[in-house]
């Protein structure tokens, strides 16, 4: 039983970070290399603040997050105006900066040998509250305005840009929106495991979260969780396997990009009106109808303004 | 002196990196994140086979290359021949590369373990007197040869049949293709030159610094060097490349390897602010 809970807790950290994953990769097309490095900044700073400067929990997470997209903003401040490669490399070098600068600051953060001591406060009562909220918080951004502006950009950049739409300020929002996020499962993850160390926050971990984001589907946000779900839980299942995982991981990707390249959801969200067309049989109304109204929607509102 | 010495010999195997991704990065468009995955995957096979048949150093060199080659041409066949027809979005090819990188980085692992391995000693002497200069022979090595392959490879790009046929398809897929070139088989030169680029530097790497499947991550600085200079741009990337080498030995030097990629970052970060272009100049939007 005592597995089980771990396992569902880490599976609910893991959907915490992969909601943020969504919003930039899912919603606005952009890649974080680094986001990873975020959490890491999540996970250190909560950390050294509750342990070393007393800071009770809640108030630390806050400042951590506050940390994390205040750093974000150095990051994306010269990539957002620049073609979309431009934000994967700098989070890729942003985050093997961040790797050797947590090895070397080792009176501050352990060094290589990692962090401890960190109290253990999360539970899966919180770690699965925490993506409840984040859940709903990604659905709510995904129906507003910025997010539908962020499907424009995705879509097409230049011509959201003849919208009307500041497309630079909007791919820096999605960015800070799920820097803090994944900052944020870092905290999680940092009080659950009461250790972290450098090697957690490599760039395989933020490509296995894009990864997890396709697998489900990436314009669906139900399908990214189911994704997680999956991906996340099978290596739980066959621990035997664990070398393979990976390769596994991989192929089974790589077979849905060549065959179902919309994911495994597709676009299929989980809402009211779409389940009950489910269970009426008949198909979902938006097979592949959901952007064009989106677009048309933007395209009647006139110039967004921004 | 010494110091300048290191980094241009550094700079070149950068250089090799840069110019490897800049090559599929011009005709596809998308950044190859596979790259530094096959480095290590063909660093491996090179390292494998010359250390079971006790080959010496040219055989290994050429295992690598020919592995790195085939490798990047089945990777192109699975994951990206389809996302090409279907002319997806660049989100796919990411995501397909990525992907890629990562199943090459597991398969490594699944044969090699996460050990450390060192190429055998392939010098009789570890480093060789020029004049008033040493020059460890493996520096010198790695300097001589990527200079003649990035000299081979500016020829054949700008001299020959192949070569403009795959500059024509990176200037422009469909003009190209309706001008009667083979697109596809543009597109795999592309893979295969690149591939077998990445096979060389990793070996590089590999002598240079110890072989583990994690290898792949010096890639990064082969993203720094073609980002400063222009992503793209040939020129630019092995200017970048040597740029960045120099850089790195000095900051090695002087503040440590600790913290030389946190500044290299903050580098990287200024330029992008000051001159996004990069030192040659590319394009930087999106175009339509």
């Amino acid at each position: 039983m005592a597995l089980i809970t771990s396992i569902l807790t880490f599976i609910f950290i893991t959907i915490v970070s992969v909601t943020g994953v969504y919003i930039l990769t899912g919603l606005t097309g952009m890649f974080s290399l680094g986001q990873a490095a975020f959490m890491a900044l999540g996970s250190y700073v909560s950390a050294i603040m509750v342990t070393k400067l007393g800071v009770p929990f809640i108030p630390a997470c806050v400042i951590a997050v506050i940390v994390a997209v205040l750093i974000g903003f150095v990051v994306g401040l010269p990539t957002v105006r620049l073609r979309r490669d431009y934000i994967s490399l700098v989070t890729l070098g942003f985050g093997e900066a961040i790797t050797s600068l947590l090895n070397q600051a080792t009176n501050l953060t352990g060094g290589a040998s990692g962090f401890t001591g960190i109290p253990k406060i999360t539970n899966i009562w919180i770690a699965g509250g925490s993506a409840i909220v984040c859940i709903v918080l990604a659905a709510y951004f995904k129906n507003s305005k910025y997010g539908r502006q962020c499907i424009a950009v995705r879509n097409d950049e230049l011509a959201a840009k003849a919208m009307g739409i500041n497309a630079p300020r909007v791919k820096m929002i999605a960015f800070l929106t799920s820097v803090a996020v994944t900052a944020f499962s870092g905290c999680l993850y940092a009080f659950f495991t009461t250790y972290v160390d450098p090697t957690l926050f490599g760039w395989k971990k933020s490509a296995e979260w894009i990864i997890m984001v396709f697998f489900g589907g990436s314009n669906s946000l139900t399908g990214s969780i189911l994704g997680t779900f999956l991906l996340s839980g099978m290596p739980e299942v066959m621990r035997s396997l664990a070398e393979y995982r990976s390769v596994v991981y991989a192929v089974l990707v790589l077979l849905i990009i060549n065959f179902k390249p919309s994911g495994l959801l597709g676009e299929w969200e989980l809402t009211r009106r779409n389940i009950r067309a489910l269970f009426h049989r008949r198909k979902p109304d938006d097979s592949n109808g959901n952007y064009t109204e989106t677009s048309k929607e933007i395209a009647n509102d006139g110039p967004t303004r921004s | 002196m010494q110091i300048l010495i290191n980094g241009i010999a550094l700079g070149s195997v950068y250089a090799l990196i840069a110019t490897g991704f800049s090559l599929v990065f011009n005709v596809l468009k998308f950044s190859n994140f596979s790259h530094g995955a096959l480095m290590t995957l063909s660093a491996f096979a090179g390292y494998f086979i010359a250390a079971q048949k006790g080959w010496g150093l040219v055989p290994t060199i050429l295992t690598a290359v020919v592995t790195g080659a085939l490798i990047s041409l089945i990777g192109e066949l699975v994951a990206f021949r389809r996302i090409i027809a279907r002319k997806s979005s660049s989100e796919y090819f990411f995501v397909s590369s990525i992907t890629l990188g990562a199943l090459y980085e597991g398969l490594v692992t699944i044969k090699a373990g996460a050990n450390f391995y060192n190429y055998p000693r392939f010098f009789k002497n570890a480093t060789i007197q020029l004049g008033n200069w040493v020059v460890s022979t493996s520096d010198l090595l790695m300097f001589s040869i990527s200079a003649i392959v990035l000299i081979l490879l500016v020829y054949v790009l700008n001299k020959t049949r192949i070569g403009r046929g795959l500059r024509s398809v990176s200037f422009d897929f469909e003009t190209a293709k309706l001008m009667g070139i083979d697109s596809t088989r543009a597109i795999q030169t592309a893979f295969l030159i690149s591939g077998a680029l990445a096979g060389l530097a990793g070996v590089f790497l590999g002598i240079n610094y110890t072989l583990y499947p994690t290898l792949g991550g010096m890639v990064v600085k082969g993203f720094i060097a073609s980002v400063i200079g222009g992503l793209g741009s040939f020129p630019g990337a092995i200017l970048g490349a040597l740029l960045l080498g120099m850089t790195e030995t000095l900051l090695i030097n002087f503040v440590g390897s600790g913290y030389s990629p946190v500044i290299i970052f903050f580098i990287m970060l200024a330029f992008l602010l000051i001159r996004p272009r990069g030192l040659a100049g590319s394009n930087v939007q999106e175009k339509a």
